[in-house]
């Protein structure tokens, strides 16, 4: 008896190793052993014409000591990443409204989706233009309804481009989050608010008491999602931007990526990316922690 | 499982036959790759080029590539680490200056030295222009610098009649043009395209031996501090410290920019965008002291290359005589080579004549050209000066404060490994 | 919620959608008359607006080729997705040793940004001999972290005593996934197949470092066309970036009509 459960659990074992195997392998190789690479190159001194030579310690130091642009992306970073919960407020609000049955909720949901798939460039251009100065959209309403005299330059003031930017990027992540939403809504048991309704709990308290609690995963996933959403709108940042004015929206991701393709300098590179993935690794694991230790483990009667 | 994971594999390979897609057969011939920068529009030309070379050279064949700048590097350098880097490079800016020092390029001087007919054809100071520590190690593929270009309606309504002469001249004009969403000037600045401001007021960047900081002078902080506040004020766009160029374009085709500090390509581009763009609205001039930064492009070869000499017989051919001439036509462009310069002059006065006067500037003051300083850490330097000035000319920092901060930086970047 | 009455929530979705419009919009009226966005004042009506540029798009590039070689991508990355994913999923949603480690490497393997894997993963595809191939393209995109999660939350979700009613039954193990936990999550389904779809159909970088033939190219490096410096090609370029998005919103709609819960948990509310 004792043999054939463990024989049962031994199976289960492999079907799990096996079904993770596919996807363990893609990330092996695509994610893992190129972090890998980044890490050895950190201690390096590399360049694609030239053998490696060891450096120590060199980079780091370079990095935490000198580098101011490296600082002011962390931090820009850290801003970029603490606006999240914004979108994902809207989002939950968005999904929670599409998902009632209302006539016409699937424009809406294809009108809030559209913004994430649409290529980056085109619109990337569109915000530069409803930024601008003079001739922007968003001054002119300004200027017309005479809320201020003159334009103002959001993308060419160092205090004003970091928001700017991230609004921008709200409005292309916000249907990537409402869909996340909405999957994790539709998770949830209809019998379970049958009962509640019985029991004579009103709509706050359903959403305090059954809805909340049960999108927990797809909103920790959210978050996750807020964390590397500065490299998933690196495009946007890119076009809009390109970091400036002066580093003012400078992310670790668009300054990883200009030291080592604009500037050739892969190995430095290679080190602002480590640190980078520390950072962010122990954001993810604090997010985790605080979600309840593991991700989606919210159990269902 | 495995059968789920096969199958769209197998629809894809058999949809990928069935469409005659997939890679060709390995060839038996010398392949030569040249990674262009931004044509694709100039597919047809590119295969007159290959009909050409085939008649001189008919074991050999020629791969096409097209990357847009943004992409470029990210492309070649891959190729590079992977070992397989398009043989020839056409490239824009001082991104080769890097390339050239970790000593991935090959040294064209002895083949310019050989193949002197051809040389001699080449404007020198052009061709001078991609030295780098005495080395050459491009050919020039075609050429533009920058100029001004002014709204003739602006200036009228201004009650100004000539384009400025003088830097003060320019401030005051563009003072005078600016009201409302009208702006008096505006610059490019990728690839230190607004350098002539500088170089007309007297200042470098570098000492003359490349090794220090040079621009920290209180010429300098007059002038930074002056142009701060035309900012400031409007008469300057502030996109144009901002590094974007199809915004500049873009705006000075809707009329609202008194005179637009650009290299040539850009004339085509807005007057294709403004059709109330001709000869009687749009002047092009020098920039007052006759300064202008090239944006020229060069043919570089890999070191890497399998086949240098018949990399370098083809970069003669296309840079040069019918070959240049084929560019020229289908770009709108002047080339590195005198002679077909002279016809493509002649072809630009037969089909588009609006485009002759802003072409003219393009040969003249070749002894004039500021903003390129032959230094491996050509990006570097960028990284550590602009940012700091761009924060002055916004308005962030005060003009001395800023100088002083990217001195400091500049000079760390020249004496760092 | 559904106590609100429905204008309300017409209104603030009204609102929301709006200012979510406000971009959108002037990609799509560009696209159909090549303005200059940067004329003064703004117009807000599209003027003699017209299908030009979408016929000058589709002469432009190969288009039908691109076409092809994106779908057959997409193909691949969707079908990869759903499978790969809803396997790991499921994994995830079992205890086994390791289980921890597992989701903390899945979500560190989120934190490492694309582009600084670019090199070594060029290196990686040559060497299992897959650059310039439609399924080189695809593979890193087969299997996608947020997507395991979005299974695992919906396996998670679906009652323990289902699932042990049918152990008892004997059911094996994978007929319980295919028979109840497929079925009960089409809305993971779905989030996955459009979620798929528009990382594959959008990747730009990627397909740009590995393809270097011509006829392997996927439609978003069609781009550069109509970015050159000669010539103004806005309206093309907006036309272009809208015939881009149309798939992805085709897929979208057909696939959302999965999110219905609601409708039924509304209805049964009542």
């Amino acid at each position: 008896m004792a043999f054939a459960i463990r024989r049962k659990r031994t199976r289960e074992l492999l079907l799990i190793w096996f079904f993770l195997a596919p996807s363990l392998l893609i990330f092996l190789l695509y994610r893992i052993i190129p972090l890998l690479w980044n890490g050895v190159l950190s201690f390096e001194f590399w360049s694609p014409y030239k053998p490696a030579e060891f450096a120590g310690l060199y980079h780091y130091e370079e990095m935490l000591l000198y580098d101011d642009v490296f600082w002011q992306a962390f931090w820009n970073t850290a801003i970029f990443m603490a606006s999240a919960p914004i979108g994902i407020l809207i989002a939950l609000l968005v999904a929670i409204l599409v998902d009632t049955p209302i006539r016409g909720r699937n424009v809406y949901r294809t009108i809030v989706f559209m913004s994430y798939p649409v290529m980056t460039v085109a619109v990337g251009i569109i915000w530069q233009w409803l930024y601008n100065e003079k001739v922007g959209l968003f001054n002119y309403v300004l200027v017309s309804l005479g809320i201020v005299e003159q334009g103002i330059p959001f993308l060419e003031t160092a205090s004003l481009a970091l928001p700017a930017v991230i609004v921008a990027s709200i409005w292309q992540v916000l249907g990537f989050y409402m869909i996340i939403l909405l999957t994790g809504l539709q998770n949830i048991q209809p019998s379970l608010y049958e009962a509640a309704a019985i029991d004579g709990a009103n709509a706050w308290m359903r959403f305090r008491r059954i809805t909340l609690p049960l999108l927990r995963p797809s909103i920790f996933l959210c978050f996750v999602i807020g964390i590397i959403n500065s490299f998933t709108n690196f495009d946007l940042i890119y076009v809009m931007t390109d970091g400036g004015p002066s580093h003012a929206t400078e992310l670790l991701v668009t300054y990883i990526y200009r030291v080592a393709f604009k500037l050739a300098q892969f190995d430095y590179a290679a080190a602002l990316t480590i640190v980078n993935f520390l950072f962010f690794v122990f954001l993810a694991w604090l997010a985790n922690r605080l979600a309840g230790g593991e991700v989606g483990a919210v159990e269902t009667g | 499982m495995n059968l789920k994971r096969l199958t769209p594999i197998a629809i894809g390979a058999a949809f990928a036959m069935a469409l005659g897609l997939g890679t060709t057969a390995a060839q038996a011939q010398k392949k030569i790759s040249i990674l262009t920068w931004n044509i694709p529009y100039f597919e047809e030309g590119m295969n007159q080029w290959k009909e050409m070379f085939k008649k001189s050279h008919p074991d050999v064949t020629i791969e096409w590539l097209d990357k847009k700048g943004t992409e470029f590097s990210t492309f070649y350098q891959t190729q590079v680490v992977a070992g397989t880097a398009p043989d020839i490079i056409d490239v824009q800016g001082g991104l080769w200056l890097e390339y050239a020092s970790q000593g991935g390029l090959l040294d064209l001087t002895p083949y310019l030295k050989r193949d002197k007919a051809f040389t001699d054809g080449l404007y020198p100071e052009v061709v001078n222009g991609w030295v780098f520590e005495g080395k050459n190690y491009g050919v020039p593929f075609y050429i533009s610098k920058t100029l001004l270009f002014y709204n003739k309606l602006m200036l009228k309504e201004a009650g100004l009649t000539n384009p400025p002469a003088t830097f003060d001249q320019l401030m005051d004009y563009a003072a005078k043009m600016t009201k409302g969403e009208k702006s008096g000037f505006m610059t490019l600045n990728f690839d230190w395209l607004y350098w002539p401001i500088f170089a007309e007021n007297g200042i470098d960047l570098l000492t003359p031996d490349l090794k220090k900081a040079a621009f920290n002078t209180p010429k300098a902080v007059a002038l930074v501090e002056k142009l701060a506040k035309a900012t400031k004020d409007g008469v300057i766009n502030k996109i144009s410290w901002t590094g974007r160029w199809v915004e500049p374009n873009g705006a000075f085709a809707a009329g609202t920019i008194g005179m637009l500090n650009a290299h040539a390509p850009a004339y085509l581009w807005f007057k294709s965008k403004g059709p109330w763009v001709n000869e009687d609205t749009v002047g092009a001039a020098d920039f007052p002291g006759r300064w202008s930064t090239p944006n020229s492009h060069a043919f570089l070869i890999s070191k890497g290359t399998k086949h240098p000499e018949e990399a370098w017989e083809f970069v003669k051919m296309i840079s040069s005589g019918d070959g240049a001439y084929v560019f020229g036509t289908g770009s709108n462009n002047l080339t590195g080579d005198k002679a077909a310069n002279s016809r493509l002059m002649k072809y630009f006065a037969e089909k588009i004549p609006v485009v002759v006067p802003v072409l003219e500037t393009q040969l003249k003051h070749l002894d004039k050209l500021t903003g390129n300083w032959p230094i491996a850490k050509d990006a570097q330097v960028k990284e550590a000066f602009y940012p700091e000035l761009q924060a002055a000319l916004l308005g962030d920092k005060s003009a001395k404060e800023a100088l002083d901060e990217a001195e400091k930086k500049v000079n760390r970047v020249l004496t760092r490994r | 919620m559904n106590r609100f009455p429905k204008w309300v929530i017409h209104l603030g979705l009204g609102i929301i959608c709006a200012a979510m419009m406000v971009p959108f919009y002037w990609v799509l009226k560009t696209s159909l008359t090549g303005e200059n966005i940067f004329a003064y004042p703004p117009s807000l009506v599209p003027e003699n607006p017209h299908l030009f540029y979408y016929v000058d798009v589709w002469y432009s590039i190969p288009f039908f080729r691109y076409l092809v070689n994106s779908v057959i991508v997409s193909i691949i990355v969707v079908v990869a997705n759903v499978v790969l994913n809803a396997m790991a999923g499921f994994a995830l949603t079992r205890e086994f040793m390791g289980k921890g480690a597992i989701i903390m490497l899945f979500l560190s393997c989120m934190m490492i940004p694309f582009q600084v894997t670019i090199i070594p993963a060029y290196l990686i595809t040559r060497d299992i001999g897959l650059l310039n191939t439609h399924l080189g393209m695809a593979l890193p995109l087969c299997s996608t972290i947020v997507c395991i999660f979005v299974f695992k939350a919906s396996f998670d979700a679906i009652p323990k005593s289902l699932i042990d009613a049918a152990r008892i039954d004997g059911v094996p193990d994978w007929m319980i996934i295919f028979r109840i936990m497929v079925p009960l999550s089409q809305s993971a389904i779905a989030t996955n197949i459009i979620l798929a779809f528009i990382w594959s159909w959008n990747n730009f970088l990627w397909p740009l470092v590995i393809i270097r033939d011509n006829d392997m190219q996927t439609l978003p490096l069609g781009l550069a066309r109509f970015l050159t410096v000669v010539e103004d090609s806005t309206g093309a370029l907006y036309a272009f970036c809208i015939m881009v998005l149309v798939p992805g919103l085709v897929i979208f709609l057909l696939a959302q009509k999965q999110f219905i819960a609601g409708l039924t948990s509304g209805a049964a509310k009542g």
